[in-house]
Order: structure tokens, then sequence, then C-alpha cells
């Protein structure tokens, strides 16, 4: 694995759901339907990024865990404003999603990830890393969503496609582990090829 | 038969099998038994204290004014993170450099989050569980929920990381899988 | 290594040999629809097990036909008026993920056949669990029509089964066609123990699991009538000689397997007797898997413990 990170990273090379794991409640429990799936990315989109780059002012020498608490005031409260835009943009979801979309407030890239990597970056090159690993999550969100309400409900966007069989599991929490869990070993497969192609050295385990 | 009927009860009503609650931090903690039980023990000690501190904040937080919610709980947990940390600084200054790692693991994960929005969202269903003695039951079994779990993952964990698995299945996604399986059989059993 | 191979061949015929018969039960009480339908399973197994043997860059090699006989106990599970397309994916999920994605037979965590059961129950419920009554011969293309519930359910809600001792044995009553042979699974159970095709421990400890409950917490007025009629419904001896005495699966020593076995099975009959739900033994299997592999390991560490003993003797 070439060991030199680019800021892309958080979209293929590291992704953000498929690779670190992170966040993946919501995409089990929710990702079963894309108007669910949108209004999570909104909400984790604008949550995280926010979030992120004001926790970045707070001071590096603070105990690890009161910037860990801070941090976690500070995503509470810029989830204030982001949830009523999102009752005005996705009345009916807000329901559906329940606590998952609460608990985009404490999610792994604001609780964990800010310390570990984006804080250690410079200002500019944090900025656009944290892009790509929001988008690692939307991406794996909504392509998990279509494929995931097509095979369980028939529908993608609650329009109806022709489907003979359904699968119905699909659209359960343990369907969405199995999904999840073969996606993820096909973006390792695939992340496999290209790393190889381009001359890397063949480690896929990804742990 | 009381004994089976609560073991299936914990089993159909567990966070991570039926609400992927906690699961990432489920297999982080799975690569060492030491890790995965002493990360249990600190999600329980967060889930049951937690319950309790959201049982007097959802007294105070006023009607219509849910989405304070998180922030409130958020700084409860915030508390008791830190005097967790303090209360372990002091009894063990030897042993807090490792203890203090599953405190850092457990303390803002989806877990402990998870179950304080269940337990309130329960509540809000059935008024009667609304108790003090109610919140902390719920917390203590969505702790145990936590360590039944680990328990499931960990059989199976040297099986799905062996050199058997495909390279590309190996660990997170053959984990993930096999959660996939047992949640199928608790979701057909419910 | 040779020796191994060779055994593991052996078995899958004399399985194969067994599940052949309750197809032949099965072609004289449903007809050519069930036969086609167990065909279609047999083939979408082979097809994805040779795929994805190719893709995790294997020999597809005899042993690997133990496919065929998971295909044909998922496909005697199922009502003989099953959707064919269901059936098929059901059989891709047990090959797929179910077993290929952990390793193949190399290394087997659940049962293949159990999962697709119970993958099929959790997407499809009603076409799994309604069935048509004996000797009505359905068409490979006709719809089933006048679809029944299984003599399981009627057991299970009135603690009754409308049918006579005979009609049971021979498996002349409402069910997944192949799991209500009664006669034919004994005979199996026989042959299948005195050839130590699987593990008689799980098989005993099941059957144990299931009688002791019954009697001293009877499902019907009768404790006789509630043993008897909790060891055929419910897919009980089906599912303790093909999916729960598995030899992939249950422990290897016999005192450990019976223990498997009989806890799967007690808490089967405490969760039918307080839920009514159908066949719950197949989906206790699966949630007995990682006591399972936890006995697995516990013999493994007792083999390794004995290993060092020797070499500090000698």
């Amino acid at each position: 694995m070439s060991k030199k990170n680019s800021v892309f990273d958080g979209l293929f090379g590291d992704n953000t759901v498929l690779s670190s794991l992170m966040v993946i409640s919501p995409v089990i429990m929710c990702g079963d339907k894309v108007k669910n799936a949108l209004a999570l990315i909104y909400a984790f989109s604008a949550i995280t990024f926010i979030s992120v780059l004001i926790g970045s002012f707070v001071p590096k020498k603070l105990p690890y865990a009161v910037k860990i608490t801070i941090y976690a005031f500070i995503s509470s409260l810029v989830y204030i404003p982001v949830k009523l835009m999102a009752q005005q943009f996705f009345p009916t979801v807000i329901n559906r999603t329940g606590i998952y979309f609460m608990l985009l407030a404490v999610n792994s890239l604001i609780m964990v990830q800010t310390e570990t990597k984006f804080y250690r970056m410079k200002k500019s090159r944090m900025f656009f890393s944290l892009i790509f690993y929001i988008l690692g999550f939307d991406v794996v969100m909504l392509i998990t969503s279509v494929l995931r309400e097509l095979i369980a409900y028939g529908t993608v966007y609650e329009k109806v496609v022709d489907a003979d069989i359904l699968i119905s599991g699909i659209g359960m929490p343990f369907g969405g582990f199995v999904f999840l869990g073969l996606f993820c070993g096909l973006y390792r497969k695939i992340r496999f090829i290209v790393r190889q192609r381009n001359g890397g050295k063949k480690n896929v385990s990804g742990n | 038969m009381f004994l089976v009927t609560e073991l299936i009860l914990l089993l159909t009503s567990n966070l991570i099998l039926t609400q992927a609650l906690g699961t990432s931090t489920l297999f982080i903690a799975a690569g060492n038994r030491k890790n995965l039980f002493w990360t249990s023990v600190t999600i329980t000690i967060f889930t049951t204290a937690g319950s309790a501190a959201a049982y007097f904040i959802n007294d105070i937080i006023p009607l219509g004014a849910e989405n304070l919610m998180p922030l409130f709980y958020a700084m409860a947990v915030g508390t008791l993170y830190i005097v967790l940390l303090t209360i372990l600084y002091f009894v063990s200054r030897k042993n807090f450099k490792t203890a203090r790692k599953y405190v850092h693991l457990s303390a803002f994960n989806c877990a402990v989050m998870g179950t304080l929005f269940t337990i309130t969202e329960k509540v809000a269903e059935n008024h009667q569980l609304n108790t003090m003695s109610g919140f902390i039951l719920a917390g203590l079994e969505a702790g145990l929920g936590f360590i039944l779990a680990s328990l499931i993952l960990t059989s199976a964990y040297r099986r799905l990381t062996s050199a058997d698995v495909p390279a590309s299945f190996r660990g997170f996604p053959a984990m993930l899988l096999y959660l996939g399986i047992i949640s199928m059989a608790v979701y057909a059993l419910s | 290594m040779q020796k191994k191979t060779k055994l593991q061949r052996f078995v899958w015929i004399d399985i194969m040999i067994t599940l052949m018969t309750l197809e032949i039960m099965q072609y004289f009480y449903y007809g050519i629809r069930a036969v086609v339908l167990s065909g279609i399973c047999v083939a979408v197994s082979v097809i994805a097990e040779i795929i994805s043997i190719r893709m995790m860059k294997r020999k597809f090699t005899a042993d690997d036909l133990m496919c065929v006989s998971d295909a044909l106990i998922i496909s005697l599970m199922m009502p003989a008026v099953m959707n064919f397309r269901i059936a098929g994916i059901a059989c891709v999920f047990a090959v797929v993920v179910a077993k290929n994605v952990f390793g193949g037979r190399k290394n087997m965590i659940f049962s293949p056949s159990a999962s697709a059961y119970v993958f099929m129950l959790t997407s499809w419920k009603s076409q799994l669990l309604m069935f048509t009554t004996p000797h009505t011969h359905t068409g490979i293309s006709e719809k089933a029509v006048n679809l029944v519930s299984s003599a399981s359910h009627t057991f299970n809600t009135s603690g009754k089964m409308n049918f006579t001792d005979f009609e049971i044995i021979m498996g002349n009553v409402t069910g997944a066609s192949g799991a209500v042979s009664i006669l034919l699974l004994a005979v199996s159970a026989v042959i299948l123990i005195l050839r130590r095709d699987i593990s008689a421990g799980a098989f005993t400890g099941t059957i144990a699991g299931t009688v002791i409950p019954a009697y001293f917490a009877p499902m019907c007025d009768s404790r006789y009538d509630s043993i008897k009629y909790s060891l055929v419904a419910n897919m009980v001896l089906f599912a303790s000689i093909y999916i729960i005495s598995d030899k992939r699966i249950a422990p290897k020593r016999s005192y450990y397997a019976f223990f498997y076995g009989f806890f799967i099975a007690l808490t089967a009959y405490i969760v039918t007797m307080t839920t009514a739900k159908e066949n719950v033994i197949v989906i206790m299997s699966l949630l007995f898997t990682p006591i399972s592999l936890g006995f697995k390991s516990l013999e493994k560490h007792i083999e390794n413990l004995k290993k060092e003993e020797a070499k500090a003797f000698e």
C-alpha cells in the first residue's frame, strides 16, 4: 500500500464506510431507501463539515477527553439548525430515520478522526481531505440505498421499477449487514486490482 | 424456561443485532479478548450511568425542544467521560494508561448515545417505563446486549480472520456478513 | 490427508442416497414439480459453487459436491410449489453468502441449508409456509391453488394433528415436501449414524432436547402425544439429521455435540411452545453457531494441551 496519503483517500483509498467502517449504523439501518439516504447525506455532510471546521479552533493543549467533549458539544449545537432545515426539506423522512439522524451529531468522523487525522494536517489540506471523507460516506450511502431499495421494494426514489422478485430481507437491518459486507468485499477487490495496476504492494486486508 | 425466554429477549432487543448500534466499536475491540472484555464493561457502565442521567435530562428539556436532546445527552456523557477518567486516575495511576483507552473508545460511540436515544423513544411510546429504575435497567440491558454480541463475535473471530477466508472478505467484511446472518436468525425469531 | 478427502466424499454419497429416497417420496406425493424444483436448486448451487470457487482461485473437486446435498436439503424444506426463482436465490445465498465468502468447505461457519431456509423465511414467509396437500400434483408452470398451512402450524396453535399415525409415518401430511416422511427419516438417521456420516452426539442430543421438555411441559393433553408430535412436527427430525448433526458444523466430540444438539432442541421447544412459530429448530441451529464454534475452540485447546502433555512425558 502506498503510504503517501492523498486528500482523495476518504473517497476511495481509505473509504469512510467501506474501509474504516465508520458511520455504518445509518447505512445499515436507514440505507434502504433513497429518500432516507438523501436526508442523512445532507445532515451528515452539514454537521460534520461545520463541526470539524469549528472544532479546529479548539486549543490543542487541552486534555484529550475535554477536547472530545467540546467537539461533541459543538456538533450537537450544529445539529439544531441542520435538523430545523431538514424538517423543511425532508419532512416525512425525519421521523423514519429516528435516532440515526440524532446519532450523526456524534459520528466517528467528528469524535475520532478529528484528533487522529484532520487536526494533524495543515488547514488547507484538512479542508479538502474532510470533503472527500464526507463524500466517501455520501457515495456509499447513495449506492447502497439505490440498490437496496430496488432489490427490497422494487422502487427507486419511490418510483416503481419493473421487478419480478423482491427480496424484502435486503431492506431489513440484517439485509443491511449482508449487503454492506458484500459491498465491502467488492470494494477491497477493486482497490486491490487498482493498486496492483498502479504497481502498489499487494495488501488488501484493509484492517 | 424463564432463563431461555430472557436470553431470547436479550437477543431480540440487542442493539447491535437489531439496530446496528456500536458495530464499529465491536469490530475494533474484537481483535483481542482482553480489549473486548474491558470495552464491553466500560460501555455497560456508560449505558447504565448515561441512562440514569437521561432520566433527569428528559425532565429538564421542555416540550417542543427535543432538538436540544443530543446537546444535553452529549454533555451528560462528556461529564461521565471526564469523571470516569478522573476516578481511574486517582484509583490506579499504574493502570491508568491502559484503562483510559477503553474509556476513550466507549464514551461517544453509537452504542452509548444510541441507547439513550432508544430508551427515550421507548418511554415516549410507553409512559410506564418513565422511572429511574426503568431507565437504569434499560441501560444495563443495552450493555449486557453489547456483551452478548461481543461473545458472539469473539467465538468466530479466528475463523473470520483466518487465511482460509478470501483476502477481500477477510476481517471486517466477513464480520459484517457473520453478524448479518446471526441478525437474520434473530429477526426470524422476533 | 488423502484418507480424510475420501471420507468426505463417502459421506456425501451416503447423504445423497438418503436424500434421494426422500426425493422419490416427494415425487410420489407432489409429482414432477417437486423434482424439477430440486433439480433447479442443484443446478443453481453447482453453478454458484463453480463460479465462486474459481473466483477464490481454487479447483473444483469432488469434495465440493457437498453443495449438491445442501441444495437438495434446501429443496426438501420448501413446499413443492415454491417459486423457482426464489429457490434459486436461496441456493445462491447458501453457497455464496453463507459458505464461500467465509472460505468454503475449509472454513465452515454456518450450515448453508439452514441459512438459506432462514433467509427465505425472512423474505418470503408466506410462500415458504403455505403448502399444497399431499397427492396434489401441480404442473411445472402451473400456479398453485388451494394452499393450506402445515400440520406443524396446526399442532403449534392447537396442540392437535389431524392425521393418523400411519399417515404421519408415511409422510402423508401437509408440510415441507421432504421433511415429513418420518419413517424414511428414521431409517436415514440410523444408516447415517451407523456409517458415521452424521454426528451421533448431536442427533441424540437433539432428540433428548425435544423429548424431555415434551414430557415435562407437554404441548397437548397427553404426554405421549406431546412427545410424538414434537418429534415429527416443525422439521425436528429432518433438521436433527441434516442440519444439526452435520459434521461440518457440529462439535467433533460426542459429549459436546450432545449438549449442542440438546440446547438447540430445548430452546426451540420453548420458543415453539411460547410463540407457536413454525420450524424454530432451523432458526435455532443458526443462532447456536457461536456455541458450536466455542465448543470447537475448546476441543482444539484440549487437543493442544494433550499434545503438550505427551511431549512433556517424552
